[in-house]
Order: C-alpha cells, then structure tokens, then sequence
C-alpha cells in the first residue's frame, strides 16, 4: 500500500516537479504512468525509494511516513522496493553473477559483503532469479558482453532477487527494440502476477502502457491528469494526458503477438556473435 | 548519383575579426621564435663551438661510447637491479597513497557541501603543487635529510608519482558510471557495499594500468637520481665520466636502454589487457 497525501517537489533550480499530488496504489497492482518527459514521471517514482524526497506532503509506504525516514530506515525501504532503469545500470565489468547477487547488499553485512560471503540460499535465490528471466546460462558472463535486453533482464532477475514489495521501473524499454521491450515488459508482468509485487512502470508508448497495464495514470506538468483502470481509456484520454495529437512515435508497435518466439531467439543469437 | 549532389556546401564566411586574430596570433608566435634565436646567437661563442677543440674532444669520447667494457658488468646490473627496485617500491608506495587522494580530488565523491569542496579545492592544490616538483628536487631534499641511500630515492620517486596518480585517479573516478552508483543505493546498499560494488569494478583496470604507466615513467627517472646520491646506477654514471671511462658509461647506458626498453614493452602489454 502506498499513499501519496498532497506531495509536492520543487528542485533546487525552482523546477516544480510534483504538484500536490494525491495517489493510493494497493498491494499487487500493474500501474502504467504515462507522460511526456519532463511531466514529472522519474520524480514520483523517484519519491517511492526516495532517490529523490519530495519536499511536502505525506507519503505513507505501509502506513509508515517514508519522509521523516533516517538513512538506516531508507536502506529498509530500498531493500524491498527494487528498481529498474533505462540504461540497465549493471556494472559492466562484473559478472552478471556479481550483479545479481548485488539485490542481496541490503540484506547482507558490510564485511560479509566485501568478501563476498554470501550464505548459499542467497546464491540459490540469485541463481533462480537468472533463471525467471531465462538468462540463467551467462551467469558467469562479463555484462558487458550481453545485448541491451538481456542487460535488462539481469536488472530484474537483480531486483527479483532483493524479494521486494514494490517493483519501480522508470522508462525500463526506452532503450530498446520494440521485440526486447515486449519482452522486458512481459517479464515484469508475470513477476508481478506471480509474487503479487507492486509494479509501477514509467513509459511513453500509448500501444505498451493499454497492453500491460491494470491501471493508468497520466502525468502533465507535475500534476495527475488521469487516473482510471485501462477499460475506461481510449485515444481521446492519451490526447488529454499529452495536451496534443497522438504520433507515430507515442506507439512502440511490434506486439507480441506479431512475433512471438523469434525475438528470444534473434536476440540471444545476437549477443552470442558479440561473444 | 550525379555530381551536383556531390558538391558541399560553401564554407561559412569567417569573420573580420577571427581572421584577424588568426594572422596576428601566427605572426606573434614568428616573432617570439625569431626574437629568442637572436638572443642565443648574442650568447652563444660560434667560433668555439665550431673549433678543433670541440672535434678532438669528440673524438677521444664518441669512439669510446661504442666500445662498452664488460669489466664492470657485474656491478653495473646489481645497481640498475637497484635502480629497478627503486622505482618499482617508489611507485607501488605511490599507487596506494594515491587511492584516497584520488577520491578527494573527484568531485562527484565529494558531494556538494561546503566541507566536501574545502577538502576538494585543498587535495588539488596539495596535488598540483607536488607535481612542480621535479624527482631531482625532492631527491636532493631526502638525501639532504635522511642521508645519500637508496631509501631517499624511494621518497622522492613516491612523493612524485603521488601528485601526477592521485590526479590521474581523480579523473578516473570522475568518468564512472553514476547511474551504477544510484542504482546501488536503490538496492539498500550502504556506502561501503557501494564502493566496493558499484565503484571498484569500474576504476580498477584504470588504476592498475596508470599505475603501471608511472611504473614505466620512473624506472627512466630513478636512473639519475643515482647523480645526487640518492641510490641507483646513477652514482655510477658520475664516478664513471669523472674518470673519464667514457668505455664504462657506455655500459651504463645500453644496460639502461635494454632495461627500459624490455620494461616499455611487458608494461605495453599488460595495460593492454587490463581495459
């Protein structure tokens, strides 16, 4: 359960990210924000884990106020929020075991960590992670020799084996094919259908957010100007949210349902030429 | 493809000014070459340059510099053995002192607090004014105050390599991967799990590498801190040419050429590796 109260968010530069915002979201749901960059979509997400801290307002995380959170209490927080970027974030010249096993940071001690002794259930749960994401075989791989959407799947067999609550995934397809991003959403999806994990994705593609969404909420200047499960949305509410026309480039396109197995396929054929 | 498609379009016209510019900043720089060889040429006594003195002189010295002496082979080696050991514990000394100013000199370590850019600006300026001093200089200040020992060059050859690493670091540490550092807080990671995770793996291969560069860089200046007595094979050369055993110097000088050289090209091919 996280409630937004009336939260707002000014940067120091006077930018007004968040403008009151009033939101409830329940344990277990697919949430899609959708917006144009710059409506202030990576802010609230932002909020949730406090990456950044809104500076107004309420935001109860469990009934529990997270903006009064000293940094002990935050590192909690974290380790059962996860979070997914665009650009992967992996450490590039780690193992993509290194990687994985980095969701158990918050759970492990500082000392433990730095010789990486980590108890076996830990390097089972990280390997049974790799293998939700059906990337278990580079497990021992330098990350850098993987393509983009498989980077992207070793972020949430990362964030999957942190066991979190809530899933927060800002833009986590921007940077990839339309194939690799059905697939990168189709994961999330099932890892949030599965182990009931709150997911809350940032995109831009119109096409994507009405496929993997329960709920959609639309963003415009720092303000909720949407919010409603996905039957209740059509063309006309995506004009309101982006205040314009909808364009080709709002569409992402290459559903599943186009091509179903190749993308796997192709995809992983690609990164072992890189290999 | 016809050859009016080919053509580029016409160069933007450059104005007055910068043109201006251009010419008087290349004929300032004629006149400062012309000004300083006409200064040498007042300095200079051309007629003793060019006497018979000079071209006997010559003569007694070049062919001896092509007859080395094995006489003294065994000394010669354990001392650029010396030599060696100096710049090798000078710079390994150097490498590590480096680490931490390395981390104060980059300023995305140091955040944005008052106390964080103090302790920044006071790490530069203590870096750059070491690097002013040449070897020589901090050589001749040890041998001043510990005595003439091989120890002394190994102070001077660390202080030295510490102002040029810990600049070096710093830059390293600059250019990471940010968003990996973010990530790794996101995970519930304290700041020591994200050093080790997150920032570590991304400037080892660099440190290691530019350590090993200034490795190269100081076995050429332990060679002559040995002229001041600070240890090395440098105290030979001296003894060598005051008793005019030009046959000896020319020991001395392939032994280092051979010594460097074979140094140059292992350190070339580990550095290559390790990026």
């Amino acid at each position: 359960m996280i409630e937004f109260k009336d939260v707002s968010l000014v940067y120091q530069n006077g930018t007004e990210a968040l403008k009151n915002i009033n939101l409830s979201i329940s344990q277990g749901e697919f949430i899609v924000i959708v917006g144009l960059s710059g409506a202030g979509k990576s802010t609230l997400i932002r909020s949730i884990n406090r990456l950044v801290t809104p500076t107004s307002g309420q935001l109860l995380v469990d009934d529990d106020n997270i903006l009064s959170y000293n940094t002990k209490q935050l590192r909690k927080l974290r380790t059962k929020a996860g979070m997914i970027f665009q650009h992967h974030n992996l450490v590039k010249r780690s193992t993509v075991m290194k990687n994985v096993i980095s969701g158990r940071l918050g759970y492990t001690s500082t000392l433990k960590s730095i010789f990486n002794l980590y108890p076996k259930e830990d390097l089972q749960l990280a390997y049974e992670s790799l293998k939700r994401v059906n990337i278990e075989d580079k497990v021992y791989t330098r990350s850098d020799q993987l393509s983009g959407g498989q980077q992207q799947r070793v972020s949430i067999a990362r964030v999957l084996t942190q066991q979190p609550n809530i899933i927060l995934a800002d833009e986590p397809v921007a940077s990839l094919d339309p194939p690799t991003s059905h697939q990168v959403m189709t994961y999330l999806k099932e890892v949030n259908r599965e182990d009931k994990i709150t997911t809350i994705v940032n995109l831009h593609f119109i096409d994507m957010a009405m496929e993997y969404a329960d709920r959609i909420i639309g963003m415009r200047d720092g303000e909720i100007v949407f919010d409603g499960p996905v039957s209740e949305v059509n063309e006309g509410t995506f004009e309101d949210i982006y205040g314009r026309k909808i364009r080709e480039d709002d569409l992402r396109g290459g559903s599943e349902a186009n091509e179903p197995v190749s993308s796997f396929n192709t995809e992983d054929e690609f990164a072992q030429t890189r290999n | 493809m016809n050859s009016e498609t080919n053509t580029l379009p016409p160069r933007p016209k450059q104005s007055k000014t910068s043109l201006l510019k251009k010419y008087g900043l290349g004929l300032g720089f004629l006149a400062l070459i012309i000004w300083s060889i006409m200064g040498t040429n007042e300095k200079v006594d051309w007629t003793r340059v060019f006497s018979m003195r000079t071209i006997e002189n010559m003569d007694r010295v070049i062919p001896k510099l092509f007859q080395p002496t094995l006489d003294k082979l065994d000394r010669v080696l354990e001392l650029m053995l010396e030599t060696l050991l100096i710049a090798f514990t000078g710079s390994f000394m150097a490498s590590i002192l480096a680490i931490p100013l390395g981390f104060l000199t980059a300023k995305n370590m140091m955040g944005n607090s008052l106390a964080g850019r103090i302790a920044n600006f006071i790490c530069k300026l203590f870096l750059n004014a070491v690097r002013t001093f040449p070897e020589i200089l901090l050589a001749l200040i040890f041998v001043a105050s510990i005595g003439p020992s091989p120890f002394a060059g190994v102070l001077a050859i660390a202080i030295g390599s510490t102002g040029m690493l810990g600049k070096l670091y710093g830059e390293v540490i600059e250019t990471i991967d940010m968003q990996v550092v973010e990530a790794m807080e996101a995970n519930g990671a304290n700041k020591i799990q994200t050093l080790f995770y997150g920032i570590i793996p991304q400037i080892l291969p660099d440190f290691l590498s530019y350590a090993i560069y200034r490795f190269e860089i100081d076995v050429r200046a332990s060679t002559i801190l040995g002229i001041i007595g600070a240890g090395g094979i440098g105290t030979l050369i001296v003894i060598s040419q005051k008793n005019r055993n030009w046959d000896e110097v020319s020991l001395i000088l392939i032994v280092i050429i051979i010594s460097v050289t074979i140094i140059d090209l292992i350190s070339a091919q580990i550095r290559k590796r390790l990026v």
